[in-house]
């Protein structure tokens, strides 16, 4: 392979509950057509990230028992991924991983619990409901539509410098409100779509890998992402 | 015995009388009928029976099945629910329409883990069977410590009941309660230092929330597992499955306690099932030699959640999936097959199969390319997901045949290059095969 990508799938081994890992899957599919390979390691407990190594990183969403363990170590973790979010390192949180890069959001006691404030959002809790269902969203710069499964019990309202992924067409978002679900800041996306979210929205997907590829390979021409279509019905013997 | 009770007892009697006698069915409206009349009818019903709960996300079915076959080498009379029926107005019908008992009849439950308290707030059982708690339809239940915390809410009611667990589950470890507990399982490996896949649910100590290790595994996070930071690990087995001699996609040969077992269903995950047949047997004071002829009796087969029927000159297993955990455990069945064999997966998302689909991203489908197959299916209401799924796990295009209509199903199958044929399917996607194939005559109409 020409081109290779270094992801930390951050908390891997706890925070793996919706299918997370096809986000890096889906990703790594996709980085074929232009020659990439990506590399993953699990970065969690009482490990190390090293925002100088990644060229992408994965927070996928746990379980409410594991999320309050990896709370508490994230916050060692505080500095290296802000520096590495706000130096444009691309991201992609879902679910807990998203809440979690926010300052704080309520845990399943209605205890507080705290993220690393990486980014300015916050997160309520609802009592005895849970959004669930299929969601629909528009992302305004690109005017693409994504597709996802939610299931969660947080709302989420953004704050400072951050825009939604997208806005709602059909479901309830990051608090059934607003409108607004999920997360852009610099190339950071957050999101509650379970799907997972690149392997169901092709577009994001190359969008995202896109962008890893540039930041580590500017002189190189990606566009061949761009021309690529996978389509699902090339196989049917009789077309539905 | 009140008058609602017995009304409500002949009332449930008579609609399955009339259901059975001119549907051909009644599995939960005599059970509902009766419950409305009299919400404790499940105590006047089960007064006279000794109980065995059999409850957990995986392998309920089968474990309840295995258990009735070795009970019943000991004892003439062991009333159970038929597959499916394991929510409260499924019970309460199986003790409505339950053959006149005579001294002390037995009754082998398998119970939805959501309503053991349903069932433990009106009986005491004698013994619970814990099989596993693994992530299953998370968009109805929870999460796997919710799932556990819903059984012991009911095993709270019975605190003197003996509790009969898979011991190399970390989860039926982590809390202490008052019960007796007897543990169960695999012992035949050698002791190393491992770790599980990242991508495994539960891996967590309970104590002191270090990642745990294991010194040997057998899949998901079961196994010996141990924490090097606090200590915490495995407890003692009463029943070990001590070697283990060979596996084949419809066999298993074993050992528990020294006992020679054979097995005539395949499958890992069918052996823990087995295993805990075993213990309710040997806690039950049935022979080792005795359960050991239960196992291996052929006459009655028990397939639990897998099927063969024949299409053409194709013989194919269809088998129901619904989490990550059960088709891992499919794909690894599969891989003991030594004859060629293709492939189908048919996915559905309505309410019985999961409305989420994330899951299949957890299943790991990526052992698939390793196992030689020449052609795949992809199919059903969502194949869309699926056939992604496939693509990404490295199954080429050219070998692959997309099926979003189960309607074309049968003919698909028979263009297939091998003889030997598995199909894995969610709940509703194969409820639409199995119409699909009996309207051809290719089975029986019946539900699985």
């Amino acid at each position: 392979m020409t081109y290779t990508l270094n992801a930390a799938h951050l908390y891997g081994d706890l925070m793996n509950t919706y299918g997370d890992i096809g986000n890096i899957l889906a990703m790594r599919y996709y980085a074929k057509a232009v020659d990439a390979t990506i590399n993953v390691d699990l970065v969690s407990l009482d490990d190390e990230f090293d925002p100088d190594t990644y060229d992408f990183a994965l927070f996928g969403g746990g379980q409410d028992y594991e999320q309050t363990i990896v709370s508490k170590d994230l916050q060692t973790k505080k500095a290296a991924l802000t520096a590495y979010i706000e130096a444009g390192g691309p991201c992609l949180a879902i679910c807990g991983g998203f809440q979690m890069l926010g300052h704080y959001y309520i845990g399943a006691n209605g205890e507080k619990i705290a993220g690393i404030g990486a980014l300015d959002h916050y997160t309520l809790s609802q009592d005895n409901h849970r959004f669930i269902g299929n969601i629909t969203i528009k992302n305004a710069e690109t005017g693409q539509t994504y597709y996802g499964f939610e299931n969660h019990n947080g709302t989420t309202f953004l704050g400072k410098g951050e825009r939604p992924l997208g806005e709602v067409l059909q479901g309830n978002g990051n608090n059934g409100q607003d409108k607004s679900e999920g997360v852009i800041y610099k190339n950071t996306f957050g999101s509650y779509f379970h799907g997972p979210i690149l392997a169901r929205n092709e577009a994001l997907a190359k969008r995202i890998l896109k962008l890893a590829l540039q930041r580590k390979y500017p002189d190189a021409d990606f566009s061949a992402l761009d021309e690529l279509h996978e389509d699902l019905t090339k196989n049917v013997v009789i077309k539905p | 015995m009140s008058i609602n009770s017995l009304l409500a007892t002949w009332t449930g009697k008579s609609a399955y009388w009339f259901l059975h006698t001119f549907r051909g069915g009644g599995s939960s409206l005599p059970g509902k009928l009766a419950l409305k009349l009299d919400p404790a009818i499940l105590k006047h019903l089960a007064r006279n029976y000794e109980v065995i709960v059999i409850t957990g996300t995986n392998g309920k079915t089968l474990t309840t099945a295995l258990t009735v076959k070795v009970l019943r080498e000991q004892y003439p009379d062991i009333l159970t629910n038929p597959t499916g029926s394991n929510m409260k107005q499924g019970i309460v019908t199986t003790f409505l329409t339950a053959p006149k008992a005579h001294q002390k009849p037995l009754a082998v439950l398998e119970v939805d883990e959501a309503n053991v308290i349903m069932v433990t707030k009106y009986i005491t059982p004698k013994a619970f069977v814990f099989t596993n708690i693994f992530r299953d339809q998370m968009d109805r239940y929870g999460e796997i410590y919710t799932t556990y915390q819903k059984i012991l809410d009911g095993v709270a009611l019975a605190p003197d009941a003996t509790i009969i667990a898979n011991g190399d589950l970390p989860l039926f470890n982590s809390k202490k309660l008052p019960n007796p507990i007897l543990y169960y399982g695999f012992d035949y490996q050698a002791a190393g230092d491992e770790h599980a896949p990242a991508n495994t649910d539960g891996l967590l100590c309970p104590n002191c929330q270090h990642i745990l290790h294991y010194r040997s595994r057998t899949y998901s996070n079961m196994g010996d597992y141990f924490c090097p930071h606090c200590g915490f690990e495995r407890p003692q087995l009463t029943y070990k499955l001590n070697a283990l001699t060979e596996m084949t996609p419809t066999s298993s040969d074993f050992e528990i306690n020294g006992q020679a077992l054979h097995l005539n269903i395949g499958g890992q995950y069918n052996i823990y099932n087995a295993l805990a047949a075993f213990a309710v047997g040997r806690f039950m004071d049935v022979r080792p030699a005795k359960i050991a002829h239960a196992l291996s009796d052929n006459d009655e087969q028990v397939f639990g959640r897998q099927e063969i029927f024949h299409v053409g000159d194709k013989d194919v297993t269809l088998i129901l999936v619904k989490n990550p955990v059960g088709l891992n455990q499919v794909l690894q069945m599969i891989s003991t097959d030594e004859r060629p064999f293709s492939f189908a997966a048919l996915l559905n998302a309505n309410y019985a199969d999961g409305i989420d689909t994330s899951w299949i991203w957890d299943g790991d489908f990526e052992k698939l390319p390793e196992l030689n197959i020449p052609a795949f299916i992809s199919g059903g209401e969502r194949y869309r997901d699926i056939t992604f799924r496939l693509k990404v796990a490295g199954v080429s295009e050219d070998q692959l045949t997309v099926i979003p209509d189960l309607t074309n199903m049968t003919a698909a199958i028979q263009n297939l290059p091998t003889k030997q044929v598995y199909v894995v399917a969610t709940y509703t996607a194969m409820l639409q095969l199995r119409k699909q194939l009996a309207s051809q005559g290719i089975i029986d109409g019946g539900m699985a």
